[in-house]
């Protein structure tokens, strides 16, 4: 049996500390470019800034990213599809917080 | 070794065509991945359903795989023959559906490790992110915890074959975190190659499911009950928070739904989110005389009609 290393590590909180430029957020979520760069046109991602290298994305952006990866990769959806996906996708997580508030599970 | 029948699993007879394959996959796709579907077996059914594809939309894979015969059953002890795949050459999946996922045993006996997976010819040197979830509680929010996790993830050894490690990191969760946010640690992905510099890991934080509390965002949500007196007359009652119960004033002549706002009692932040009193009311059981003499008596003292607002509504 190996020792067991355990290593304290710490950072930060994506959604609150981060801006990704498009390099890192492809990184980030294992995206070509062209895919992000699609995304951006249909509204899917929302980054600042004029072109593609100044573009800085927040941190938010991780989820949707990823989130699109994964329905156009697995569901094989186009780029107009996933971002109509995501938004019903966030309306459904709205209406289940209301019914969460509520108590109902 | 369980025999996997990626027919079945489609819902397709032997015979099927690349499009009924296409069809049915994409049909059990959208009802089972798992960023749609709340079933609690939709990420094990998803990812059988991906393998299943992943073989069945390759005709080389697939007149490999129909080789071996349609005797075998699901679940069946299963080795593959040897020799199995003679003839066969597989030129290895592209970016698609199944890329990046985790293949069965049997899928990886058969096609190998990294067949499903798109190995793409030149990777970057800087080695790949990572994700993982962790769970936490409400009150770790509340505090800051320190949470020890084990992540299993792909390493190269020292031969440079990619093998699953164990790791256990010890993170830091900081106050103030919310459900469905992300902690980045730096230098904690996949190793870089040829002395580059390691990816990062991100972490997804969830909430374990509490009894009591409701977390939203900032805010939380609890439930607390009222004798139908406490609510009428004002009441001064114990109401439990995250941080531990406190003294709260129930205003007289409270209703079931009401809710009472303790400010920046939620999720610490700047600004803190706010915990939300919902009152319901519980009426007493009327299991004795004396029970139920009291409820004869408040018949006698109260002119009261629930249904008022029914009346003149009936049809």
């Amino acid at each position: 049996m190996n020792p067991i290393v355990m290593t304290y590590v710490q950072g930060p909180v994506v959604e609150e500390e981060v801006r990704f430029t498009l390099v890192e957020l492809c990184q980030a979520c294992s995206a070509e470019q062209e895919h992000v760069l699609t995304w951006v046109f249909e509204g899917v991602l929302d980054p600042v800034g004029e072109s593609p290298e100044d573009w800085r994305f927040s941190g938010e952006s991780l989820r949707r990213a990823r989130l699109a990866m994964r329905l156009s990769r697995d569901l094989e959806i186009n780029p107009p599809g996933v971002a109509l996906a995501l938004d019903l996708l966030d309306e459904i997580a709205a209406l289940r917080a209301r019914l969460q508030r509520a108590g109902v599970r | 070794m369980k025999f996997k029948d990626y027919y079945e699993i489609l819902g397709l007879p032997r015979g099927a065509t690349q499009d009924e394959v296409k069809r049915a996959y994409r049909k059990l796709a959208r009802k089972y991945h798992p960023d749609v579907s709340k079933d609690s077996d939709a990420e094990t059914r998803f990812k059988e359903l991906g393998e299943a594809y992943a073989v069945l939309k390759d005709p080389e894979k697939r007149a490999a795989y129909d080789q071996m015969g349609g005797q075998w059953k699901t679940g069946q002890d299963f080795q593959p023959p040897p020799g199995w795949d003679a003839g066969f050459e597989f030129s290895g999946g592209n970016f698609g559906p199944g890329a990046g996922v985790d293949h069965s045993e049997f899928f990886e006996a058969l096609f190998g490790r990294h067949a499903g997976a798109g190995q793409s010819a030149h990777r970057p040197p800087r080695g790949q992110d990572h994700h993982a979830k962790v769970l936490i509680d409400l009150v770790d929010a509340y505090r800051g915890a320190q949470r020890s996790i084990s992540l299993r993830m792909p390493m190269l050894d020292a031969q440079g074959r990619i093998a699953m490690q164990e790791r256990k990191l010890d993170v830091g969760i900081p106050k103030g975190i919310r459900a469905g946010q992300h902690l980045r640690l730096a230098g904690q992905g996949a190793p870089g190659l040829g002395g580059g510099p390691a990816g990062d890991l991100y972490l997804e934080i969830a909430f374990k499911p509490d009894p009591q509390f409701r977390a939203d965002g900032r805010d939380v949500y609890v439930t607390l009950p009222l004798a139908p007196w406490e609510a009428a007359l004002g009441a001064s009652v114990m109401a439990p928070t995250p941080e531990g119960p406190v003294q709260l004033t129930i205003p007289p002549g409270s209703v079931a739904g009401r809710q009472l706002r303790l400010k920046g009692r939620g999720i610490p932040g700047t600004p803190p989110g706010d915990l939300y009193v919902m009152l319901t009311i519980a009426l007493p059981p009327a299991d004795s005389e004396a029970a139920q003499e009291a409820y004869r008596a408040m018949a006698k003292a109260f002119d009261f009609n629930p249904r008022k607002a029914l009346e003149g509504q009936a049809r």
